[in-house]
């Protein structure tokens, strides 16, 4: 099991005991004892402890980390210079290498510290070529740590309905799919759209500065159950209940397993659902329009 | 010019708890204004402990408190927050994702 880049000690607290390391399974009767457990990030965090090897690597080194491994397993000859520079050495990598090849069943858990940093997405298929690329050895997987609570259900989501995970475009009336044009953080930066709904997110308080320069001064409506800094830049927000706690919804683990959620409490405030259905429906009585050629909108 | 420093945002147990607490909180202020840095850089840059210091990167520049702690030299660790935005890298390289960590970065006392 090698954690990449993600400190679950911290961010995914119940991980190691309720899903990967301790946990008894059917060919690991001893749990924690019969299982390897490899660390590689950049700084020694709280999950270091929890790990039979950390291997600390330097800064934005994750992608020739993972070229090196990937040529190792398949006994290619690698320099030990370039590997150096890493922060590791070719003897340590072909350790974990052989540790790998035992495994009956390996798993990779990449987090931010890939995703985020430099080589972004090339970090991540790395890590997926590299998994898919030990199949020839044993069976093993590669799954990715999510940033906040239920990324996977709006991936999901927006999959099985549009075809596309995130930063699709719709106007044309058919799913687009353009990372980099459609995606929320480019469009925001750009200053491309002239309207926002937030939906269960806080954008004014993780997102580059420019693009919640440019909430301020678009109509801008937030759906949330507390006041946020996206909401104090908004024209409108509709305090809404909290699902889970007052709403009932459907969260998807980061194993893509739905889980139905039913509120414990009782809210006085709509659901987020309730809003945006209310919202459609208000929408659909209006006339429909059309641009007309001397630039204003014509009723159809 | 200054000695340039590898700023690296992430999460915390503490950060991640009073997100769902409340963001006015005096709490998540303070953890969110606060960055770690290794005890010989603090020296080198000339910085006291829980002193005022300025940020600056390719994009901006924030105010945070320093404190030392256990991270590699020259390397500085800051949990996410409204400060980190004034900081981060604006462009996604087509992938969506801003490069949310790994900024160069320049500190000095304020």
């Amino acid at each position: 099991m090698i954690y990449w880049g993600g400190n679950p000690a911290e961010c995914h607290p119940r991980h190691f005991t309720k899903y990967s390391l301790t946990q008894k399974g059917k060919f690991i009767p001893n749990g924690r004892k019969d299982r390897t457990m490899v660390l590689v990030d950049i700084r020694e965090t709280p999950s270091a402890k929890a790990a039979d090897l950390f291997l600390q690597i330097r800064p934005g080194k994750d992608f020739e980390v993972i070229t090196a491994l990937r040529a190792i397993i398949k006994d290619q000859p690698v320099n030990p210079k370039s590997v150096a520079e890493t922060g590791l050495t070719v003897e340590q990598l072909q350790d974990l290498v052989k540790q790998m090849k035992a495994a009956r069943f390996g798993i990779i858990f990449f987090g931010m510290g890939l995703s985020m940093t430099r080589g972004k997405h090339m970090n991540s298929a790395g890590v997926l070529m590299l998994a898919a690329e030990m199949n020839a050895f044993t069976k093993f997987v590669a799954m990715p740590m999510r940033g906040h609570g239920n990324v996977t259900g709006s991936d999901m989501v927006m999959r099985w309905s549009t075809g596309y995970p995130f930063g699709v475009n719709l106007c044309r009336g058919y799913p687009r799919f353009n990372p980099g044009e459609y995606s929320t953080v480019d469009l925001l930066v750009r200053g491309d759209n002239d309207a926002a709904l937030i939906l269960g997110a806080d954008p004014g308080a993780t997102m580059p500065q420019p693009g919640i320069d440019h909430l301020a001064r678009i109509p801008t409506i937030v759906l949330d159950p507390k006041v946020t800094h996206t909401s104090r830049i908004s024209r409108v927000h509709i305090t809404t209940a909290a699902t889970g706690v007052s709403a009932p919804g459907t969260v998807y683990r980061m194993d893509e397993i739905p889980l139905p959620l039913r509120p414990a409490l009782k809210s006085p405030y709509p659901t987020d659902e309730e809003v945006i259905r209310r919202i459609r429906e208000a929408v659909a009585k209006k006339p429909a329009w059309r641009p007309s050629p001397n630039g204003q909108m014509a009723i159809v | 010019m200054n000695k340039r420093f590898l700023m690296n945002a992430g999460r915390t147990t503490k950060q991640g708890q009073q997100i769902n607490v409340g963001k006015d909180s005096a709490e998540y202020q303070a953890i969110v204004n606060t960055i770690t840095m290794h005890a010989d850089d603090m020296k080198e840059v000339g910085i006291a402990a829980g002193a005022t210091v300025r940020v600056r990167s390719d994009n901006g520049e924030a105010l945070f408190q320093c404190k030392e702690g256990k991270v590699p030299p020259g390397m500085i660790f800051v949990p996410y927050g409204p400060p980190t935005c004034r900081l981060m890298g604006q462009t996604t390289d087509g992938t969506g994702m801003p490069t949310s960590k790994g900024w160069e970065v320049e500190v000095e006392p304020a």
